[in-house]
C-alpha cells in the first residue's frame, strides 16, 4: 500500500487546500478511494491525489531557522506612521 | 399478462435485486478489507439502495410496504441478489456479476418509451460507470497476483452462470413496445460475453452449459433470504407504527 495526500478545491477563487490522506494499492485505485473518501459528498469539484513519496519534504530544522523576528510584520510600524502623517494633514 | 403487467414485473425485479444486494452490502460496514474499501463498497451499497427506491416509487407510494412488507413469495429478486457473501472473495466476485449485470440492464432501459423509468435509468447508468470501475479495477489487481488467483477463480467460475438469474423472467412485448431497447435474451448474451472477455484475461473459463437459474423471478425464495429480509426489517418491527 502507498499513502496518499488529497488536495481539494471548490469552485470560485478558494485555493487548494489539504483534505487528508489514506492507503491505496496503486494510482488507479488511489483515485476511486479518493473520489469515495473525500470527495462523495460535494466537497469539491477539483481534486489532486499526490503519492506521499513524491512530496519534498523540507528538513525541520531548516525550516525554525528561517524563522526570525525581523521577518515577521505585524503592521504597526507603517500603521503608527500613517497615523502621524494624518495628523499633519488636518 | 399485459405489456404493463410485464412491464411492472420487470421493474420489480430488478428493484428487488437491488435491495438484496445493496442490503447484502451494507453488511461490509466497518469490516471491510480495509477502510478505504470500507468506504467505497458501502457507498455503492447506498447506492444500490437508491436505485431500489427509485424503482419502487415507479410502482406504489408506500414504498415502506413494497420494500419490506411483502409475503416472501411477493419478491422476485434473483437468488444470486439474495446470497449472503460470508468472505470478502464472494463479496467482491458478486459486485462484479451484478454491476456488469446492471450496466447492461440499464443500457436497455435510457430510451425507453416509460418515460420515468427512462429518467431513473440514466442517472443509475452514469453511477453505475463508477461501480464497475471500481469493481473491475479490484478484481485484476487481485487476479493478477497468484494469491488472488487461488482465492477468486474458483468463486467466479462458481458464481457467473448464477449471475444468469438476472436476465430471468418475460420480456414479452416489451421491446414492440418500446419499454426495452433490447431483449433480454441479447441483454444475457452481452452480459455473459463480457464475463468471458474478462476472465479470458486470465486464463479462466465459465462453463455456461448448465440450466439458467429463473426461480427467484418466479417466487421461490432461497434459503439466504429470509435471514437477509429478517435484517432489513429488525429495526422496523420494533415500533411498526412509528413515524421516521
Amino acid at each position: 500500500m502507498n499513502t496518499y495526500e488529497v488536495f481539494l478545491k471548490k469552485a470560485g477563487k478558494e485555493p487548494f487546500s489539504h483534505a487528508g490522506s489514506f492507503d491505496a494499492p496503486d494510482s488507479e485505485l488511489a483515485l476511486l478511494y479518493a473520489r469515495e473518501t473525500y470527495g462523495r459528498r460535494g466537497e469539491g469539484d477539483q481534486m489532486w491525489v499526490v503519492d506521499r513519496a513524491n512530496l519534498l519534504i523540507a528538513d525541520q530544522d531548516d525550516l525554525a531557522m528561517a524563522d526570525r523576528v525581523h521577518k515577521h510584520n505585524d503592521g504597526q510600524l507603517l500603521a503608527e506612521l500613517r497615523r502621524s502623517g494624518r495628523g499633519k494633514a488636518t | 399478462m399485459s405489456p404493463d403487467e410485464t412491464a411492472n414485473e420487470l421493474v420489480l425485479a430488478f428493484a428487488d435485486d437491488e435491495l438484496c444486494v445493496g442490503q447484502n452490502h451494507s453488511w461490509w460496514i466497518a469490516v471491510g478489507p480495509f477502510l478505504e474499501e470500507d468506504l467505497a463498497f458501502t457507498s455503492i451499497a447506498q447506492d444500490e439502495l437508491g436505485h431500489a427506491r427509485a424503482l419502487y416509487s415507479l410502482l406504489s407510494d408506500d414504498l415502506d410496504h413494497i420494500a419490506y412488507g411483502r409475503p416472501h413469495q411477493e419478491y422476485r429478486s434473483s437468488h444470486i441478489a439474495e446470497l449472503l457473501c460470508h468472505d470478502w472473495t464472494s463479496a467482491l466476485v458478486r459486485h462484479v456479476l451484478h454491476d456488469l449485470a446492471e450496466e447492461v440492464r440499464w443500457a436497455a432501459m435510457l430510451d425507453s418509451t416509460w418515460v420515468e423509468l427512462a429518467t431513473i435509468a440514466t442517472r443509475a447508468a452514469a453511477e453505475e460507470q463508477f461501480h464497475v470501475q471500481h469493481g473491475l479495477t479490484l478484481l485484476r489487481r487481485l487476479l493478477s497476483t497468484p494469491e488472488g488467483q487461488l482465492r477468486l477463480s474458483s468463486t467466479l467460475i462458481d458464481l457467473a452462470p448464477k449471475g444468469r438469474e438476472y436476465f430471468a423472467g418475460s420480456d414479452s412485448g416489451l421491446v414492440t413496445s418500446g419499454i426495452l431497447n433490447t431483449s433480454l435474451a441479447d441483454q444475457e448474451r452481452t452480459w455473459m460475453k463480457r464475463i468471458d472477455d474478462l476472465l479470458a484475461e486470465f486464463e479462466l473459463n465459465v462453463d455456461w452449459s448448465g440450466e439458467p437459474p429463473s426461480q427467484g423471478r418466479y417466487g421461490t425464495r432461497s434459503r439466504d433470504f429470509s435471514t437477509l429480509h429478517d435484517e432489513m426489517v429488525a429495526v422496523l418491527q420494533i415500533d411498526p407504527l412509528a413515524n421516521w
